[in-house]
């Protein structure tokens, strides 16, 4: 398979599941593991972060960061879970990977989710706009 | 010491859309620097989990008016990556050829205004007058100047008329002397090298800090292309080099979309050159999804654009998120903008050439105070196709 299995083996321990693909990696870590995962890749590895996606589930609130490990074109996407749909909360990686900055915000304010330790909690995309409705990427938005 | 505040937008003349920078400066210089987006906001992320992955091609098309083939190829990408879908050898040259042709136009109009920000409207002129062939090109491979409809899961739309590819290479060839021309005249212009040397600069370590993208990142000595690093379409069987250039001023992030455009040249001279023999078909007929993730990526003009969905197994997108690369450079902002004069922070601000439509996702669409109204337009687009046909002959 591809390069990422060296990654596995330092790393293995830390991951609950994983879905292997050719050129991509998608695992999912606990919220406490997080920061030593994307200092790991960032710092260690040489990754870019491109960007985070967060999504609603049946299990809960979802972010799927996505590291890109440019030398190889590998993808490195490690996922963390909360389950609290009420009050999502997890650690911000901003402090480790600066280019992180817009897009936790940008999860923040679509979904709601709180980033512990993030240097500046505020809306990035609806600021200006009072009318927009709360968390507007959440379903079952009615209840 | 006395510390003012100088508001840049949300509708300024140097900004072609709106969004706002508040600069803090003592005296002259940038001390600080706000960055304020959202004014564009349209949700495009939760408009596309509604559509059918065919309706999704037309609608990131339209996320960015310039870059508008950047979107369908990393969306369409992200798609085919969900099942490992294969694309007809045809239609990877077509791919690239589009995508090309569209780096060259984009980075002509980059010049083109980077020379009228700093008053220096010859170079203005000049660029945008020899990217009209380009889109004269555009119109002749797919029918429209802009949002082409080319790309299709599976492969393309349209195939490249093959009479018509003599003719693609004669205008190629002539561009390129007028933009070897432009290009000479603008490296080696004491004006803009007095104007632009040392000016913004972004040094390494702030853009690998940034996760800097794109020109932005390769002009500070970054070497970061995704058409190298993950070769998709025919990017893995043509020859190219990419540009990377170590100072990280404003004249570097030139020098690097200046060199570039000549690459993407080669290149669509040699996809166009390839066309002439290879045969088959453009699209394989993909019935169905699976469940499932996929990332898609493109090095568009400004940097990689990034597409993540996944998938149920029905016909529509559970989750799409779209990353462009002005979203990863505007912020770049924070690092290249201090300690500058007020007067350089425009060009400063200009040269990631930012596209906030692309960073917020989204569109406009006004016409009640147009005069032209969507069937003038159409019937003009029409006359305009007929003028080139019959130029042609």
């Amino acid at each position: 398979m591809a390069d990422y299995q060296d990654f596995l083996k330092i790393m293995g321990d830390k991951i609950k599941s994983k879905i292997e693909k050719p050129q991509r990696l998608y695992f999912e870590v606990d919220n406490e593991h997080i920061l030593e995962v994307a200092d790991y890749l960032f710092n260690t590895l040489g990754c870019r972060l491109s960007t985070a996606t967060a999504k609603e589930t049946y299990q809960g609130i979802e972010v799927l960061y996505h590291f890109s490990h440019d030398k190889t074109g590998i993808y490195f996407c490690p996922r963390v879970v909360m389950t609290d749909k009420k009050n999502p909360r997890m650690n911000s990686i901003t402090p480790i990977v600066r280019g992180a900055e817009w897009i936790e915000r940008e999860m923040s304010e679509m979904l709601g989710i709180t980033f512990e330790g993030h240097p500046k909690p505020e809306p990035l995309l609806t600021r200006e706009n009072k009318e927009v409705m709360k968390v507007p990427l959440r379903k079952w938005r009615w209840q | 010491m006395n510390k003012n505040v100088i508001p840049i937008g949300p509708y300024h003349p140097l900004l072609e859309e709106a969004e706002y920078f508040t600069l803090v400066v003592d005296g002259e210089t940038v001390v600080d620097i706000e960055l304020d987006i959202g004014y564009m906001h349209r949700g495009h992320e939760f408009i596309s989990e509604s559509k059918t992955f065919t309706q999704s091609i037309y609608l990131v098309e339209r996320i960015c008016g310039i870059c508008s083939t950047s979107h369908p190829f990393a969306f369409v990408q992200a798609v085919e990556d969900v099942d490992n879908i294969e694309i007809p050898l045809r239609a990877r040259y077509i791919r690239t050829l589009i995508g090309e042709l569209e780096r060259i136009h984009s980075h002509l109009l980059w010049l083109g205004l980077a020379g009228h920000f700093i008053g220096y409207d010859t170079v203005w002129m000049w660029a945008w007058k020899w990217r009209e062939p380009v889109l004269n090109m555009f119109e002749i491979i797919s029918g429209n100047r802009n949002h082409y409809g080319m790309f299709r899961i599976g492969g393309v739309a349209k195939d490249v008329d093959p009479s018509k590819v003599g003719k693609l290479i004669e205008i190629l060839d002539e561009i390129e002397k007028k933009i070897e021309m432009i290009a000479k005249a603008a490296k080696d212009d004491p004006v803009l090298k007095s104007r632009l040397k040392g000016v913004g600069v972004l040094t390494k370590k702030d853009a690998i800090d940034f996760c800097a993208v794109g020109p932005t990142a390769r002009a500070s000595g970054v070497p970061i292309d995704v058409r190298k690093d993950e070769p998709k379409a025919a990017y893995d069987l043509v020859d190219f080099n990419i540009i990377v250039t170590e100072n990280g001023d404003v004249y570097d992030k030139l020098v690097v979309r200046l060199l570039e455009t000549f690459e993407s040249i080669k290149i669509c001279k040699q996809c166009l050159e390839k066309l002439k023999t290879t045969n088959g078909g453009i699209r394989n007929n993909v019935k169905e999804i699976s469940a499932g993730e996929g990332i898609g990526r493109y090095e568009a003009p400004r940097g990689e654009v990034f597409h993540y969905v996944q998938t149920d197994g029905t016909n529509r997108p559970v989750r799409h998120k779209v990353r462009a690369p002005s979203y990863v450079n505007i912020p770049t902002f924070k690092a290249s903008c201090k300690g500058i004069s007020i007067a350089d922070a425009l060009i400063t601000l200009a040269s990631v050439d930012p596209c906030y439509c692309c960073t917020e996702r989204s569109i406009k669409i006004r016409d009640k105070n147009f005069n032209l109204l969507k069937f003038d337009l159409l019937k003009l687009s029409l006359e305009k196709t007929e003028q080139i046909k019959r130029q042609m002959k």
